[in-house]
């Protein structure tokens, strides 16, 4: 379904991304680990137009969007609940729900029903449902960050992309998160999941990407990561 | 107390003005954060083309009234088109080349030549603008009021709620404020931010413009009639808060009420002084503005 093939990103001269490879199949979720400054978020800004790529290519379905600006690619199908969450913090809920369908809504992709996908979302998230009228600005951590994702859902894409879904939250709310995340997986919504919480991230994932510096280092199927040697010792063990 | 009561009242219809002006400013710095400096001038095209158009159709037989109503659409559509070009030459540019004061120049710039098109199309007298209502003043307890000062009030309201409307409850005014939020994240929903920039551009010239119409009728038309308003409207934006729609409308009233006082009792000499005296009073003490919520920026 995404098809990332030997990308190479930065923030100009310092190059960030030095030719990585990832495929996420459609209906799979696929984890990218790695430590701090990997380039773990670098590799989603890039996929989402909110960076240029240098080179390489990103195949959405059939579609090369590489190089899109990021309305663009959020138009055919790939949405991003970005790092910091990035909620419209002066809209209430509802807005930011009804943004997400902005394609939508607007005639630039398949509308369906978005009424019923908000009930779903609220369904998803029960807590979005008490704060609809509420402005995003005075949600949780924890419920901005369902509102992100939730409103990265509006969009019905084709693949989401989640970056740290877990960040700053505390244990109850990072299980939370991985619930829903596991929910989604079963409604075989295809993801690329960054996540700083590998063991986790690689439990509801399909397949895993390690990230170190730039490059991938090692890949394959998440339970197999799970149980490789070296894997285990640089980010599963003991740590987080 | 009479007197007071009518300085004050005229100072409304003036300091309304101020207000719409400022509203533009308002517009654009929400996307964007770029202003533009021509606003005046925006103003100033306004009321010139309104003028033409209304001279035209009064040609044409059409009374005072019905040629102001129908010159309305032709005024606001130019403010429109005005306002996209400055976006485009101006300020896009100067933001793709992450230019932090190229559009300051640009828009400025933008504004002399729009100055000076202006003195060679209508010259450099001011021009009587014929007024769609009786120019004789109403008495309202003792208080006299020109009925086109009641039409500015109105008028400046209705412009400012419409656009909240359409910003509160229309897909397309939700991602204007999505936009004003967060740039980048409104791109992520699929916005084109750039489309909402130029949008933004030509509604702040269509509000100038129509300022420009609502005031022509009271004063006189001319190519220079543009800068000091859109000077003043900037210190309006100033005191209010650029961030605070309500704030522009306190901060016009502030200003037209105390411009019209100095001119009374002190002299029409000192009249701009209180008004920028009270925006270096704001900048030192409050200076994201009296009702503007403050801006911290990140480092």
């Amino acid at each position: 379904m995404l098809k990332i093939d030997n990308l190479v990103a930065g923030y100009g001269k310092v190059k960030v991304l030095h030719g990585i490879s990832i495929h996420v199949p459609k209906g799979k979720t696929v984890a990218l680990i790695g430590s701090n400054g990997a380039g773990k978020t670098t590799t989603l800004r890039a996929l989402s137009g909110m960076l240029k790529p240098e080179s390489g290519s990103i195949v959405l379905g059939s579609k090369n969007i590489t190089g899109l600006t990021s309305h663009d690619i959020t138009r055919l199908g790939l949405a991003h609940s970005p790092e910091g969450r990035r909620v419209f913090s002066t809209l209430p809920v509802m807005d930011n729900l009804l943004l997400g369908a902005f394609p939508r809504l607007t005639g630039m992709r398949a509308k369906g029903d978005v009424d019923g996908d908000i009930n779903r979302m609220f369904e998803l998230f029960p807590r979005l449902k008490e704060r609809k009228a509420q402005l995003a600005g005075t949600l949780s951590g924890g419920e901005q960050q369902m509102l992100a994702m939730a409103r990265a859902l509006m969009l019905n894409p084709d693949v989401l992309l989640l970056d740290e879904p877990s960040m700053g939250l505390s244990p109850r709310l990072v299980e939370e998160i991985f619930h829903t995340i596991e929910r989604l997986k079963k409604a075989t919504i295809t993801m690329l999941l960054v996540e700083q919480f590998a063991a986790a991230a690689l439990d509801v994932s399909d397949f895993g990407y390690v990230m170190e510096n730039g490059h991938i280092r090692t890949s394959g199927e998440a339970s197999a990561l799970q149980n490789d040697p070296a894997v285990k010792a640089a980010y599963l063990g003991g740590g987080h | 107390m009479q007197i007071l009561m009518q300085l004050i009242v005229s100072g409304i219809s003036v300091g309304m003005i101020y207000g719409v002006i400022a509203f533009g400013y308002q517009l654009t710095f929400a996307t964007s954060k770029t202003l533009n400096f021509g606003q005046g001038e925006a103003l100033m095209l306004g009321a010139l083309v309104g003028l033409t158009t209304v001279n035209f159709l009064i040609g044409n037989a059409l009374g005072n009234f019905w040629a102001y109503i129908l010159m309305l659409p032709v005024v606001l559509a130019f403010g429109a088109l005005q306002g996209s070009v400055v976006e485009w030459l101006g300020v896009r540019p100067a933001m793709r080349a992450k230019s932090e004061a190229g559009w300051i120049m640009a828009t400025i710039a933008l504004g002399i030549i729009f100055k000076n098109l202006a003195e060679n199309i209508w010259g450099r007298d001011a021009l009587r603008f014929p007024s769609p209502l009786p120019e004789a003043s109403l008495s309202i307890g003792g208080i006299r009021i020109q009925p086109m000062e009641i039409v500015v009030v109105l008028g400046a309201i209705v412009l400012m709620v419409v656009v909240e409307l359409f910003n509160r409850y229309s897909i397309y005014g939700k991602a204007v404020v999505a936009t004003s939020n967060d740039r980048d994240a409104a791109g992520l929903m699929g916005i084109n931010t750039n489309r909402i920039i130029t949008f933004s551009y030509a509604l702040s010239s269509m509000s100038a413009a129509f300022a420009g119409v609502l005031v022509a009728p009271i004063t006189l038309t001319g190519a220079s009639m543009g800068a000091v308003l859109g000077l003043k409207a900037f210190a309006v934006a100033i005191i209010g808060g650029l961030s605070s729609g309500l704030g522009v409308v306190i901060g016009g009233l502030i200003l037209g009420i105390t411009e019209t006082l100095t001119g009374y009792y002190i002299s029409t000499g000192y009249k701009d002084v209180p008004g920028l005296l009270l925006l270096l009073i704001v900048l030192s003490l409050k200076p994201s503005g009296l009702f503007g919520k403050a801006a911290i920026k990140k480092v």
